[in-house]
């Protein structure tokens, strides 16, 4: 879940670097053209040639400032919506460790709970812990007789329910 | 698991890529290029552009990066000067005061290259790679102004022709933009020098997110 989130965020991030990027290049050609045009309009005065090439630098100078305009719309959504994910997870963690409370699970059980939430075995849970395989495994009956499901999976699904 | 909804402070991509084609072109005209060649008119061009990019940014962007969000105020500067004496650590979502004065130093001093720069030069030429004539300068008595670039002739720095006794010949305007570019150029390095020293001083203030913002990759928020 972690790093599927990760990759997502990383995927708006190369998204809005793209349209960044474009609009760079977009900028330097505009600049070599008004440049070139006013280099061309003081040489040889105003020719039909001139104010096709005026038009054209113009557009591009608009194309510029329109660019910038929505690259900034874009990452005030990414923005927003970074936030949003923000609050919701730490209102799911305010939320889970409220009814860690209610069913009084001690400190190291509502360790535990987080760990086989997020999809952890006994065994790895043990790893992670530095603790006994067995002492796991006893936390984790307490924490099922306390909740009052009979499986990891119950478990998950009581949160579950909450959230839909 | 502290939620929290301060977000680790980074730069949008306009201002990241702006500012290392700007760290580019400085040290490209700087290092690289030829003084007043073609190849340094067309970096001095695309440094120009990525300043009127960022300029406009500094106008349409997000809040953080428009003119708004860091005020050239010398009260603030003070202030903040005051916070780092009290060893006081202010976040701030823009640059800090001080930051903020370098940084609108910094554009002055690059917006008069370009205009000295740009005065000197004319427009692009089509060619960069395309040796350049003199101009607005007959040294020697010939006439090579503008299209007069023989392959070999390379351009001879007027400040070289003024020590072979030719400045009666220098046209005056012209004079004066290489004045303006070559005094502006070197405060451009005394700034940049400061700017350094600044970004290692805060990095040292108040930890790594000042320079994890500017880079690519940096301040990774997950
Ligand atoms: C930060 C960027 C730049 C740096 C570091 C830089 C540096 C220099 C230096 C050191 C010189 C020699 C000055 C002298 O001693 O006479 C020079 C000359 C020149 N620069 Fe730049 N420059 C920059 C940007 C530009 C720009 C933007 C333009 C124009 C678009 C430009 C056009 C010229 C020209 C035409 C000369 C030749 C002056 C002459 O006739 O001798 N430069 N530049
Ligand atoms: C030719 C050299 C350089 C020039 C002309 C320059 C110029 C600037 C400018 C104009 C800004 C303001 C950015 C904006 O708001 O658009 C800035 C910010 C910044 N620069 Fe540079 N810079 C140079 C080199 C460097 C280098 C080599 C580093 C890295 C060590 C660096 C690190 C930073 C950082 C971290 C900021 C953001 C400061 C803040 O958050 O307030 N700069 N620079």
């Amino acid at each position: 879940m972690a790093a599927s989130r990760k990759t997502g965020l990383m995927r708006r991030d190369r998204q809005t670097l793209l349209v960044a990027a474009v609009l760079v290049i977009q900028a330097v050609a505009a600049m070599f053209f008004v440049a070139d045009a006013i280099g061309d309009l003081a040489a040889d005065g105003m020719t039909r040639h001139i104010a096709v090439e005026a038009m054209i630098a113009f557009a591009l100078m608009a194309g510029v400032i329109v660019g910038a305009w929505h690259l900034r719309v874009l990452l005030a959504e990414a923005d927003r919506r970074e936030r949003a994910l923000t609050v919701a997870r730490g209102a799911l963690a305010d939320h889970l460790s409220a009814r860690f409370r209610d069913w009084g699970l001690t400190t190291a059980e509502a360790e535990v709970a987080l760990f086989a939430l997020k999809g952890c075995d006994a065994g790895e849970i043990a790893r992670l812990r530095g603790a006994a395989p067995g002492t796991v495994r006893a936390q984790l009956s307490s924490i099922y007789s306390k909740s009052g499901v009979s499986s990891q999976a119950g478990l998950v699904s009581l949160f579950f329910d909450d959230l839909l | 698991m502290e939620p929290s909804t301060e977000l680790p402070r980074r730069w949008d991509p306009i201002v990241k890529l702006t500012h290392w084609g700007i760290v580019a072109a400085v040290i490209g005209n700087a290092l690289v290029t030829e003084e007043g060649s073609g190849w340094h008119i067309w970096v001095g061009y695309g440094l120009a552009a990525l300043l009127a990019l960022r300029l406009l940014w500094g106008l349409v962007g997000p809040r953080e990066a428009r003119f708004g969000a860091f005020p050239p105020s010398l009260a603030r500067a003070s202030r903040h000067v005051g916070e780092i004496g009290r060893g006081e650590k202010v976040r701030h979502r823009s640059h800090n005061p001080l930051g903020a004065l370098m940084v609108y130093a910094i554009w002055g001093t690059l917006l008069v290259v370009i205009g000295s720069g740009v005065a000197m030069s004319g427009a692009p030429p089509a060619d960069p790679s395309a040796v350049r004539g003199e101009h607005g300068e007959g040294g020697e008595g010939e006439e090579h102004e503008e299209a007069s670039a023989g392959p070999g002739q390379w351009l001879i720095a007027p400040a070289r022709a003024d020590e072979g006794g030719e400045a009666g010949t220098e046209d005056e305007g012209e004079e004066l933009f290489e004045e303006m570019h070559e005094i502006a150029v070197n405060l451009l390095y005394l700034l940049v020098a400061l700017h350094l020293a600044g970004v290692a001083f805060e990095t040292r203030r108040t930890g790594r997110e000042v320079l994890g913002a500017m880079i690519p990759g940096g301040n990774r928020r997950s």
